[in-house]
């Protein structure tokens, strides 16, 4: 136990040393995410009815937040995997006892804690700016988000085991953003069986408290049902895919630069 | 002495990209490796080497037999046999150039699950060892080769692993480098009492590092003796003769055909015998043509000739058992 968080804790480092570093690249992810929070909210003010737009405007705040993280725990391991075996660091982070696998969850949770903090911050630095403050059931949004996630991580990794197989695939994690993003904007009530696809569920429900202001009681047993099963699901079938995956890679020599 | 790693049967092929051509690298390799001793793995380019180190890392899974360490499959009980390994891989690629070198030291040590304050003081040593204390707030990418190679060891030792495995450690690096490279390990092996398994084109390395050496070429094994016993093995079977005649065509012929291992220069005709008999044979080589015998000498090898000739007989062999 105490080991796995050391893990965390040297990768939640190096992440933030390379946020360092990269300087410019972090600030124009600040400021991008500066500029859109204000301009949204400052949006509430100009289109007409704020009665109506303050839901609305919130959801989509919600929702541009929440398609930030799942593009990050999508992407992110398999980018990780890219350009690890670039700098041909692949092999080193293999030789860990700990195990590749708890190495990437290790970065990705200290991603979702450094990105998650600035995030949050911008979000509260720029209702402040703008003097338009937004209401929450954060105590209902976030653990709903966090059972999400733990399924987004699922598909992440799967992404990471194709990273690993096939190293060509930057420009297909592009294109997936975009079919993700409308994976999050399509409501439940209009393809239910999207149930099945992984963290509509979630995003659904989330939408349900932001819009329709449900509370814990208004969920049935199957909604919670659904959201962790799906959950369970693709995470333990995209752990399973990297493993299988990290096989192959041994079996053909992959790892290396070769 | 104790066995801890064991490699057994290894067989590792790969498959060429664009051609798809079948390549054996690892061809049945088996050897074994006693706690505490510094095995040199030596062969020529593509014999083999590179792909039996990261076999035993756990890299690269065999196509055929297997390796223990500590008792451990390091196939099938990867994460188990891993921590009693580190290693150096080929290259200059084991750490983040992006990082500074006390930042590699604590990264890679965490990646194991040891945390930071764990090795404060291992670290400072390491930093001083290595004479990188000055450096350690730099960026990797700014280190000389050299130094970035030294930071590699420090980082495999801080995990502190029974066995650490170096691929070329000295490829690359200036004499200077290279002799303190080859002090520190002496250092580490006496102080610290860690196995180490070397692969390199290195002489110098080998002869003043290991006590044993594992030779391949082809992905087989052609010798797994200690250093001092192969050089004298070769010393007893070479010979010099000095003749006072040019030799002939046929005699030349005859001589390559029974001697694998032959040089000819002048007057002098240094051969690697494998019988006793095969100096008769040389005898009646020469006296064929009645050329003058002036003498014949033991002559003395050293440990690059002892390589050269291991590797040219096994070739010689083989091309024997290919065409047989
Ligand atoms: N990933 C790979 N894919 C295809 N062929 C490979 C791969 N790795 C090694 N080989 C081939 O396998 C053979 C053995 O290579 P290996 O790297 O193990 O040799 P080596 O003894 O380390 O050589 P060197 O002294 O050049 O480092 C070579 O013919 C090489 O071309
Ligand atoms: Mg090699």
């Amino acid at each position: 136990m105490i080991e796995l968080w050391h893990l965390v804790s040297a990768n939640t480092r190096k992440e933030f040393i390379e946020l360092k570093r990269y300087f410019p690249n972090t600030i124009s992810m600040i400021l991008t995410f500066y500029f859109i929070f204000l301009a949204m909210l400052l949006g509430i003010n100009v289109i007409g009815d704020p009665q109506q737009a303050d839901t609305n405007i919130q959801y989509v705040i919600v929702n541009y937040v929440i398609w930030f993280f799942m593009l990050m725990t999508l992407q992110g391991l398999g980018f990780t995997i890219l350009i690890e075996a670039q700098r041909g660091t692949l092999e080193q982070l293999f030789m860990s006892p700990k195990g590749m696998w708890r190495i990437l969850l290790a970065r990705i949770t200290a991603n979702f804690f450094l990105n998650g903090t600035i995030v949050i911050f911008l979000l509260i630095l720029s209702m402040f700016t703008a003097n338009q403050w937004l209401y929450f059931r954060v105590d209902l949004v976030l653990p709903i988000f966090f059972i999400t996630a733990i399924g987004m991580v699922g598909i992440g990794f799967m992404l990471a085991g194709l990273a690993i197989i096939v190293k060509q695939i930057q420009s297909f994690l592009q294109i997936l953003q975009f079919i993700l993003m409308g994976l999050t904007f399509v409501p439940l009530s209009v393809a239910p069986y999207l149930i099945f696809a992984p963290f509509v569920k979630g995003v659904d429900m989330i939408r349900q408290v932001m819009i329709h202001g449900y509370t814990w009681g208004d969920f049935t047993m199957i909604d919670y049902s659904a959201l962790v099963l799906n959950s369970i699901f693709y995470v333990a079938i995209g752990l399973y895919i990297y493993m299988k995956s990290e096989n192959v890679a041994m079996e053909k020599g992959l790892l290396s630069q070769y | 002495m104790e066995t801890i790693i064991e490699v057994k049967e290894l067989h590792k092929k790969y498959k060429k990209r664009k051609t798809k051509e079948i390549v054996k690298a690892v061809d049945g390799v088996s050897f074994e490796v006693y706690r505490g001793e510094i095995l040199g793995l030596l062969g020529p380019n593509g014999a083999g080497k590179t792909t039996t180190i990261k076999s035993i890392c756990g890299l690269l899974k065999p196509n055929g037999g297997s390796v223990h360490i500590n008792g451990y499959d390091s196939d099938k009980q990867r994460l188990k046999a891993l921590n009693y390994i580190s290693a150096v891989l080929e290259g200059n690629r084991n750490l983040y150039w992006r990082l500074t070198a006390r930042e590699n030291l604590e990264y890679f040590a965490g990646n194991r699950g040891v945390g930071r304050k764990e090795v404060k003081q291992k670290v400072e040593d390491l930093l001083i060892l290595f004479n990188l204390k000055e450096k350690e707030n730099e960026l990797v990418s700014s280190l000389s080769r050299g130094m970035q190679q030294k930071l590699a060891i420090a980082v495999a030792l801080l995990a502190d692993t029974e066995v650490i495995l170096l691929d070329e450690p000295t490829l690359g690096l200036d004499v200077e480098t290279s002799y303190e490279v080859r002090e520190l390990l002496k250092r580490i092996v006496k102080e610290q009492g860690k196995t180490i398994i070397i692969s390199t084109h290195d002489m110098p390395v080998v002869q003043e590092l290991c006590e044993r050496t594992v030779i391949i070429n082809n992905g087989k094994v052609v010798a797994d003796e200690k250093v001092e016993n192969l050089i004298k093995l070769f010393e007893s079977r070479a010979y010099c003769f000095t003749v006072s005649d040019e030799l002939t065509q046929q005699q030349i012929t005859a001589i390559k055909s029974h001697f694998p291992i032959y040089e000819i220069s002048d007057q002098q005709i240094e051969i690697t015998i494998e019988r006793e008999n095969d100096l008769y044979i040389m005898m009646d080589i020469l006296k064929s043509e009645q050329t003058n015998i002036e003498k014949i000498d033991r002559t003395s090898v050293d440990f690059e000739q002892v390589f050269m000739k291991l590797i040219k007989e096994g070739q010689e062999n083989d091309r024997a058992l290919a065409s047989s």
